[in-house]
């Protein structure tokens, strides 16, 4: 490989040059990598430490490929949602032309309720949405309708949904704002003086340019939510059988103990996050020189 | 032109709704604490509960605890591949993304695993929970501090402190350090806000942490969590609103993104 | 009737004036070049005939059509962009072609018509490369062919080359003038750089502070420059103190010196102006009769390639002297005494401010 800038062959890496990150490779390896590794081998091992995919296989239990099931789908729901909804809100505070400070506070408030998920989060949407929430309340005293008797259920699929796009919507917000900064504004420009309105130039030109960021913005959101603990167990009490719940139970042993099949689960969680990871890197690779 | 003003007003408004609606419902309900009249009862009975202080505080110190240790392995690592390997970054990179990958719950449960048997029994010591942050705040810290970095120009900046006599040392101490405070203080901040509430490691590490104090508090009472809830609100909004002014604006608007779940 | 005609146009940044009473008449097929530094108002000048901004007050017409409440797309003019603003999805081909297929153009038409275009700015080899794939002139080019590929009635560039190289912005300039001519259309060019100006328009309309200084061809901008401004802003200038001696007969009183000037002065005896006269109009020789002539001392010789220039000190004034390079004349020492003439016609009186106003 050539220095760009003398032209000479660059010098390969010396062993020293490790020394200074050793720290910090000891302490990744100590405290990430062998405690998910272990995690990982003991999903292919039994309970006396033999060899065996029995546990593989029993991830294919309805009740776990229920569970598997419904995660990906309140991950997928939610992604999409963050995604469209977040979306439409980066672009009304970078393109459309508000205040800075419109865009100054969105995005402080961003920052806060993208960290505010967990279990606050879930006291809040229970204190709004709850059986004896203010909505629910307000609701069927000033108007007299019950949400409850109408079939709504925070403690739902959809409750689930409508709590956790609550983190996701500010997220995606802070992500795509920096690419939405990077769309020229000659581009649309140009587009208008060729007679494009501003339909086709989203159709043609916007969209096109986005589609990675927007799908590797997607996948990130995606990959949030299906590893989000702490808001589901909060809201939930552990009810809805997300994975995550499920790990929860084999971990602090509150079911049928057999921390084989909580590796397996944790396994067939890694791969699921790293196949998002990967869609994410690969898209962002797509995007690199489009948007500078 | 003025369509699209009207259309970005309208979507900021909807979005203003939704996100302040349950904030204030949660408000209010907060203020149920007694029966027909509206009143802090619940914020008073949070603070007289000695658990409240003894929780917050353990969280506290944790968080202080995983900034300070945290600092001490990502400042020299991050500076170091900026000046002396750059080749390495990548693979540093992807090892403090990596986290994404591996969310909490995944994360406390290999913990357990490697670390509850001697010779390694650290499972009931603090240090594995504060070693366990560090993990989650990897991609922060490292995001942050590299991009301080990166916008003084370390390598050049370290070359004129040379070059007028500066030792290596002496350089980072009084020159880098100081210039990258915003960095620091935003990832310090981030950091906090995202030890100070985290419930998975904590209750599966089975630590009196305020994470796990609030989840008691949801399942015996009715109106305390609200109160909670509010307060950690207003903690974070504290936080994040500090960290942006001390930034000023200047880094990347996604520095904040959250990472509690 | 003009092709473009801007009457008393004017435009407000919230209180502040950043295009006042703005007037010019642009001819069908003519290159008008907008010149002036940042801030001047040319480039939100041609934003407003482009349609991308509104004009507080004023009237805009392309060809004879009162244009100020049509949206930009509908109007039909072709851009050029400064950074080029190609859409990067899309290749070189589909760039050009982007335009026609709004206009529900018949894809076989479109084919026709782009390679027309490409051939016209000499990028046939490079119908598939994405903008990435492309310099900064083979960008610029392409994005030309673009604006042009609509037939559109006018064509607005705004400083298409100052993101390039020196050595291409010489080229390049060329064959957009070139390429103008060959297609016949109205041109508006925004530029702050003279020598571009100068080079490739039919006028030239120097701007300052949202106001039109001067409206000219290049020569008239060069030899007379109207304003202080003008004369600054164009090419290098000696700009001389001089008090009004007789204004009648056009002399002036240089340092005790008299300085006749061509035409008579208007203004009033007393009155310190300066005389403008161009450093290559100067001789360092006694010149001929009737001649101004100046003593003074060499401070400096600065070798500028083609061109040598003399600094000198004379009569308290700072002048520069322009002679071509040539071998075997040796070059005056520093220090040693001078004397340097000019005729009359090449003394320019500029006055202490002016305005355009056009007839």
């Amino acid at each position: 490989m050539k220095n760009p800038i003398n032209g000479r062959a660059a010098k390969p890496l010396s062993p020293f040059a490790y020394l200074g990150v050793l720290p910090f490779l000891l302490f990744a390896l100590a405290f990430m990598l062998l405690p998910s590794g272990a995690l990982l081998f003991g999903a292919f091992q039994d309970a006396h430490g033999r060899l065996t995919f029995a546990n593989i296989v029993a991830l294919f239990d309805p009740s776990i490929l229920n569970s598997y099931a419904i995660s990906i789908q309140v991950s997928a729901a939610t992604a999409v949602g963050g995604v469209v909804a977040g979306f439409l809100l980066a672009h009304a505070i970078t393109m459309g032309r508000l205040p800075k400070a419109v865009r100054s506070f969105v995005v402080t408030f961003s920052g806060v309720a993208s960290n505010f998920a967990g279990v606050p989060l879930a006291f809040a949407f229970i204190s709004t949405f709850g059986r004896v929430g203010m909505v629910t309340f307000i609701l069927k005293q000033l108007f007299g309708i019950s949400l409850y008797d109408s079939g709504f259920n925070l403690y739902s699929f959809w409750g689930l949904t409508i709590t956790y796009i609550y983190f996701q919507i500010p997220l995606m917000v802070l992500i795509i704002s920096p690419t939405l900064d990077g769309m020229k504004r000659e581009w649309r420009e140009a587009a208008e003086n060729l007679g494009a309105g501003a339909f086709r130039y989203w159709l043609r030109v916007g969209f096109p340019i986005l589609l990675p960021s927007l799908l590797s913005s997607l996948v990130l959101l995606f990959g949030n939510a299906f590893g989000a603990y702490a808001t589901a167990y909060a809201l939930t009490g552990g009810l809805i059988n997300l994975v995550p719940i499920l790990i929860g139970a084999q971990i602090r042993g509150n079911v049928l103990y057999n921390p084989n099949l909580g590796y397996a689960l944790a396994l067939g969680m890694v791969v699921v996050m790293a196949v998002a990871l990967a869609a994410y890197v690969a898209m962002q690779r797509l995007t690199a020189g489009w948007l500078k | 032109m003025r369509q699209r003003k009207f259309w970005s007003w309208l979507w900021v408004a909807l979005a203003f709704t939704y996100f302040l609606l349950p904030l204030v419902a949660t408000f209010l309900f907060s203020l149920r604490g007694k029966k027909g009249v509206l009143s802090f009862l619940a914020y008073r009975r949070v603070f007289d509960d000695p658990q409240f202080l003894s929780t917050f505080g353990f969280s506290l110190e944790m968080a202080i605890l995983t900034v300070a240790a945290g600092f001490l392995l990502m400042v020299p690592t991050t500076i170091w591949i900026e000046l002396k390997a750059p080749k390495l970054r990548s693979l540093i990179e992807a090892l403090s993304y990596l986290p994404f990958v591996i969310p909490p719950i995944v994360l406390v449960f290999g913990l357990i695993r490697m670390y509850s048997r001697p010779p390694f029994a650290l499972v009931s010591t603090p240090a594995l929970l504060v070693a366990g942050y560090i993990v989650i705040s990897f991609p922060y810290m490292y995001r942050s501090i590299s991009a301080g970095l990166q916008a003084i120009h370390l390598k050049i900046l370290m070359e004129a402190a040379q070059s007028l006599g500066a030792s290596w040392i002496s350089a980072v101490l009084r020159i880098v350090l100081p210039n990258i405070r915003s960095a620091l203080l935003s990832a310090a901040l981030l950091t906090f806000a995202i030890v100070i509430g985290e419930l998975t490691l904590a209750v599966m590490l089975a630590w009196p942490a305020f994470g796990p104090y609030m989840a008691l508090v949801g399942r015996d009472r009715a109106y305390e969590p609200a109160a909670l809830a509010i307060l950690s609100f207003l903690l974070t909004w504290l936080s994040v609103a500090v960290m942006h002014a001390v930034t000023r604006g200047g880094e990347r608007s996604d520095s904040g993104a959250g990472a509690v779940h | 009737m003009a092709f473009l005609e801007l009457e008393h146009i004017e435009k407000d940044f919230g209180a502040a004036p950043v295009v006042s009473d703005l007037s010019l008449d642009v001819e069908e097929g003519e290159f008008v070049s907008f010149l002036g530094g940042s801030g001047c108002g040319k480039t939100t000048t041609l934003r407003m005939i482009a349609g991308f901004e509104v004009p507080a007050r004023g009237v805009i017409r392309i060809d004879g059509q009162d244009v100020v409440n049509v949206a930009a797309r509908h109007r039909n003019i072709g851009m050029v962009f400064q950074n080029y603003a190609l859409f990067p999805n899309m290749t070189a081909f589909q760039n050009i072609a982007f335009g026609l297929s709004i206009a529900s153009m018949a894809k076989a038409d479109i084919r026709i018509r782009v390679q027309e275009m490409l051939a016209l700015v000499h990028m046939e080899e490079f119908a598939g490369r994405y903008p990435q794939q492309l310099s900064g002139g083979q960008q610029q080019r392409v994005a030309l062919a673009r604006a042009l590929a609509i037939r559109p009635k006018m064509l607005l560039l705004d400083e298409p080359l100052s993101a390039l190289d020196a050595r291409i912005r010489t080229r390049l300039r060329e064959e957009i003038r070139q390429i103008q001519r060959a297609v016949g259309i109205t041109t508006v060019y925004v530029t702050h750089d003279q020598e571009e100006a100068l080079s490739i328009s039919d006028r030239v309309v120097v701007m300052d502070r949202g106001r039109i200084e001067q409206v000219g061809t290049p020569k008239e901008i060069y030899d007379t420059p109207a304003s202080r401004h003008v004369a600054s802003f164009i090419g290098t200038l000696n700009m001389i103190e001089a008090t009004v001696r007789d204004a009648g007969s056009g002399v002036l009183d240089v340092g005790g010196v008299a300085i006749r000037t061509a035409a008579p002065i208007r203004a009033a005896g007393g009155t310190v102006i300066h005389a403008a006269v161009r450093p290559e109009r100067i001789s360092p020789s006694t010149g001929a009769a009737g001649d101004n002539r100046l003593s003074g001392s060499v401070t400096e010789t600065l070798f500028l390639g083609s061109t040598v220039r003399l600094v000198v000190h004379a009569h308290g004034r700072r002048l520069s002297v322009d002679l071509f390079n040539d071998p075997d004349l040796p070059l005056p020492q520093i220090g040693s005494a001078i004397t340097l003439s000019f005729a009359p016609e090449a003394c320019i009186p500029i006055y202490a401010s002016s305005a355009y106003r056009p007839e």
